[in-house]
């Protein structure tokens, strides 16, 4: 039987970090892919932009990505061109709550500085009590984030403590008046996310967003060379790549993983193996019988609905929104009016049914429209509701780009039902489980399992389900990694 | 009374929590005088005739909050208070079916396996996970909240009570408060339950009074507002004050007589004088002006301040910050006189449950709905009402036969939309009587023959609560309930303690930790807080 140190299942690009961490520290890897190509939610097809990736770590890849700006797009043509902090009418003209919101973000940037010292190590846990050793650790570790805090000073100390518990609709519209602009802000807040501005708990997710200063990039050809750049890493530190090699199951023997069993029957072994999945999928690869009831019944409890869709259209032309100039064609362009309609837009996705005016972030490249589009049902999807929300999106585009719909020679929908089943994210779900409060942190993905680790010995979690969540960021899997190395199971 | 005599202490608003306060201070020794608009007291605790031969509890209509130690404290049943207990409720389906909820365990368990056997089990981790966050939280109400960015020995004392709270839960149920302060009560339920009536009819605890729909983060949380009271010690046990719910108010305006305190009515506080950033005392609306080194408001903290107060005498960022604190009107009332107790014909002869809290709510996505509506400032078409007769128990509220029905609704906006602009002044009448016909339709899902029995109806929208009582928005928590409103932050962060920028002047009412309710916590809290400081003052001074 072949043998490794680590069996990772999934080529997502949190799997490939997870992989390319253990194999730097001379680990034999080997990873496991169901399907044909890499990359799982950070392939072309699904992702358009790279939002959350640190300077570091984009480094560290040595992908060649160049920031873009965005376009909130209005109905009445009086676009808004942003480029992080700062926003101004796509003409040029000044914006009347432009620094206003220049402090809005400065300050909400600042904050989420203070908070993304949390997403590059496991999140704070109290498993061994707060007088044990471990205990202590934690304690000096959020002691650091607290010190950050201070350093904030007093007064921006309490103004953290006030918003990072609020909802994104009051704390952007408390500074700012609604229109494209507190729009493009809100819906960053909820893009993916299974609640709308409104829902206390997006400040803490747009905060997340805002991670690494809230600039957003475009990768060189397409975001293929993100999910490509990540796989060689991997094979650099020396892990074994197989793709087209669906996992039957996790072997576990007297409560510790021990491989995995191939579909077909073919076992290897490993001292541990780490799932890109998110932790039912898991556990049920595992065998749920391992697992205690509480654990599983959270694990089914897990919140995890999809709301963006992905549409591509394919163009036989380049579309010309009005009043952009050639080079905003190239920016970020968002169909977000006001905080209100990206409010307004997941009322629908509640209760199963399409949103009558959906929140869009539109991506034009060579002979493609790239669009997500928020919110949309995460399930009851049919073939005839598949194209109700192409010719949805296309209107609502022709709107912003008359003879859009012209162009267009072919279109794809992916609903949340389909990235589940392309790529095995739970519910499709950008971050595969959801970033509320109750989610996030200590509590990623589920109360009790919050250190990457699962009950069985030796199998743990490395998908963006697992702290600190989703995005292109490697952090769930380098974490991953970190904690196995921690524990010392190899 | 001369009309610009001094006293010790003013109370502006004879509403629970300053009845409260004026108690604490009027029994430790200082000579308090409570100013009270209108022409009664009680705030939104208040029992009236507005019917002859009927008693209204107009605004707050059942009792729990109100913390026992206070009742303790200021011997309120010998001022007559008497809270009795209700048991059980019902929510009535569309298709004459009901769920019914017993105080009695097994009888709630043979109905829940009536509905969904698999909920049996399900309903007792529930309530245990209830119950436990009800004894967490609990202590907490009677304190002060901790300022986390103060290293001041008082506040790093408060946070060391609530470490240590906090670590004796264990790893285990550390994670399990976390997660339950921060999640929607409809996924909370969602969680444990299968049947969607069982879901709908205890989801409503959890939205009550708030612009938060059912699966809005934090929504939890709410529900413990609703079950950490009791009645005689029984935890999460709701009662009637006899009487209606100005007999609180009653017992606490008759206590503080009896310490020495008055009561002054009929004429409300026009503005509260400050020199040289000191309070002095107060203007009121009828020309009469009283002094006083101490002065406490138990009106929101938006009205005290943005209405009353000259804003020179407040810093920019403390403004700001009341500015934007959120008081959403959500809730409408109606208080109605019966000449007969109403049919219900799915419930059995006699049912006991008809006593208790009724509803028509059937699932969380009708009820979630219902919140969409409000966010665009209409009335919910099909409203979450919690209906009760108290007069079946309490035969005070309505002549011999005959029954008084209160009605609470959710949601009603106060800034009513009407061709695309949301406003107050939308309330007039046309638009009152049609949300009474709303609620009516929907009480008919329960009560078929309900508009027969009506012989008088009174209907109070956001607006009319607002008037009265002189809540903003009629909001009845004084502020919404959400996290960034809560403890430390409530109602300004770093103003948490009850003291404001001005001198001597003090928040008591439930803009104030812990928040609303009838629970009379703010009130004594802000007193404790004002004896503290004054006796600090006095030490200073010998």
């Amino acid at each position: 039987m072949e043998t490794f140190d680590v069996i990772v299942i999934g080529a997502g690009h949190n799997g490939l970090a997870a992989a390319a961490a253990l194999g730097a520290r001379g680990k034999r890897v080997c990873v496991l892919e169901r399907s044909a190509g890499v990359g799982g939610m950070a392939d072309g097809r699904l992702a358009h932009l790279v939002y959350n990736l640190s300077e570091a770590e984009r480094r560290r890849l040595g992908v060649h990505l160049s920031e873009v700006d965005t376009v909130s797009l209005a109905r009445d043509g009086r676009h808004v061109a942003i480029r992080g902090g700062s926003a101004a009418y796509a003409d040029g003209g000044a914006h009347p709550d432009a620094a206003a919101y220049a402090a809005l973000h400065a300050r909400l940037v600042r904050f989420a500085g203070v908070l993304a010292h949390l997403a590059e190590a496991p999140p704070p846990g109290f498993e061994g009590g707060l007088t044990s050793l471990e205990g202590l650790r934690e304690i000096a570790r959020l002691g650091k984030v607290g010190l950050g805090l201070k350093r904030l000073g007093k007064a921006e100390m309490r103004e953290f403590l006030r918003v990072v518990l609020s909802n994104a609709f009051d704390t952007v519209l408390d500074e700012i008046g609604d229109g494209p602009l507190a729009g493009a802000l809100t819906a960053d807040a909820v893009r993916g996310a299974w609640a709308g501005p409104r829902s206390p708990g997006t400040v803490f997710s747009l905060m997340y967003r805002l991670g690494q200063g809230g600039r957003v990039f475009r990768a060189e050809g397409s975001m293929g060379a993100v999910a490509a750049a990540y796989a060689e890493k991997a094979r650099a530190a020396g892990c074994d790549i197989r793709v087209g090699v669906p996992v039957a199951r996790v072997v576990v023997e007297d409560d510790r993983a021990v491989g995995v069993e191939l579909e077909g029957g073919v076992r290897i072994a490993a001292q541990a193996v780490l799932s890109s999945a998110g932790p039912l999928q898991t556990m049920l690869l595992a065998g749920v019988a391992h697992f205690d009831v509480e654990a599983a019944r959270r694990a089914r409890g897990m919140r995890a609905k999809g709301s963006a869709a992905k549409v591509n259209f394919a163009l036989s032309g380049r579309p010309l929104f009005t009043g952009l100039s050639e080079a905003q064609h190239g920016a970020r362009l968002v169909v977000a009016p006001s905080a209100a309609a990206v409010e307004q837009s997941f009322n629908p996705a509640k209760y199963g049914e399409l949103p009558k005016a959906p929140v869009l972030e539109m991506v034009l490249e060579d002979g493609r429209l790239s669009v997500i589009a928020t919110h949309v049902p995460y399930e009851g999807w049919t073939d005839a509701r598949r194209a109700a929300l192409g010719a949805l999106v296309a209107e609502t585009v022709e709107a912003y780009a008359p003879g859009f719909a012209s162009l267009v020679t072919g279109t794809e929908v992916l609903t949340p039902a389909d990235i589940a089943a392309m790529t095995g994210a739970p519910g499709g779900h950008w971050h595969h489980a959801e970033m509320g409060l109750d989610q996030v942190l200590t509590l990623r993905p589920i109360a009790g399992n919050a250190r990457y680790r699962l009950a069985v010995g030796g199998l743990y979690l490395c998908g963006a389900s697992a702290h600190p969540g989703g995005d292109v960021t490697g952090l769930p899997g380098r974490n991953a990694a970190g904690q196995v190395l921690a524990d010392g199971v190899l | 009374m001369a009309t610009h005599d001094s006293f010790d202490a003013i109370i502006a608003g004879a509403g629970h929590n300053g009845l409260t306060a004026a108690c604490y201070l009027a029994r430790a020794g200082l000579r308090v005088l409570v100013v009270e608009k209108n022409d009664w007291i009680g705030g939104a605790a208040v029992s009236r005739s507005l019917y002859e031969g009927w008693t209204y509890s107009n605004c707050s209509y059942v009792c729990s909050l109100l913390r026992r130690e206070i009742v303790r404290d200021l011997d309120l049943p010998r001022f007559g208070l008497q809270v009795i207990p209700y048991e059980g409720g019902a929510t009535f389906t569309k298709g004459g079916d009901y769920f019914a909820y017993y105080s009695d365990h097994d009888a709630l368990r043979r109905e829940i396996a009536r509905h969904e056997p698999r909920d049996v089990d399900a309903y007792d981790r529930f309530s245990r996970t209830v119950i436990r966050q009800c004894r967490f939280i609990r202590p907490f109400l009677l304190r002060n909240a901790p300022d986390p960015t103060s290293l001041k020995a008082r506040d790093l004392q408060e946070l060391l009570f609530l470490v240590k709270r906090a670590h004796g839960l264990g790893a285990r149920e550390l994670a399990e408060t976390m997660r339950f302060w921060t999640m929607s009560i409809g996924d909370f339920l969602d969680e444990h339950f299968h049947s969607p009536l069982i879901k709908a009819h205890l989801a409503g605890s959890g939205i009550i009074g708030t612009g938060l729909g059912v699966y809005s983060p934090g929504t939890a949380y709410v529900l413990l507002h609703h079950y950490m009271g009791d009645v005689d010690g029984a935890i999460g046990a709701w009662g009637f004050a006899r009487g209606g719910m100005g007999a609180i108010s009653k017992a606490l305006g008759d206590c503080l007589t009896e310490a020495g305190g008055v009561i002054r009515t009929g004429a409300g506080v026009d503005r509260f004088l400050v020199k040289d950033g000191r309070v002095k005392g107060v203007a009121l609306d009828n020309g009469d002006v009283f002094f006083a080194p101490v002065v406490a408001s138990n009106m929101d903290v938006k009205r005290t301040f943005l209405e009353h107060t000259d804003r020179k005498h407040l810093p920019e960022d403390f403004l700001r910050g009341v500015e934007r604190f959120k008081i959403r009107g959500s809730s409408a009332k109606l208080n109605i006189a019966l000449d007969a107790m109403p049919s219900f014909p799915a419930a059995p002869e006699g049912a006991p449950f008809l006593k208790g809290d009724l509803h028509a709510s059937t699932s969380l996505e009708e009820l979630e709905r219902a919140y969409d509506d409000w966010k665009e400032g209409r009335w919910s078409r099909e409203p979450y009402f919690d209906m009760l007769i108290p007069s079946q128990i309490d035969p005070t509220m309505a002549p011999p036969g005959k029954h008084m029905m209160t009605v609470f609704v959710q949601y009603a906006p106060y800034d009513l939309e009407k061709s695309g602009v949301r406003s107050g002044s939308h309330w007039d009448d046309a638009a009152r009587t049609a949300l009474a016909e709303c609620v009516f339709d929907k009480i008919e899902q329960a009560a078929p023959d309900i508009r027969s029995r009506v012989v008088h109806a009174e209907i109070r929208t956001p607006l009319d609560i607002e008037r009265e009582v002189g809540l903003t928005e009629g909001n009845i928590f004084q502020g919404e309930l959400t996290f960034d409103q809560l403890l430390f932050n409530r109602p300004v962060p770093g103003w948490a303690n009850y003291a404001t920028p001005v001198e001597g002047m003090f928040l008591v009412g439930s803009s104030a930790h812990p928040g609303g309710g009838v629970m009379a916590a703010p009130g004594a809290n802000a007193a404790r807080e004002i004896l503290r400081r004054g006796a600090k003052r006095a030490a200073r001074a010998a």
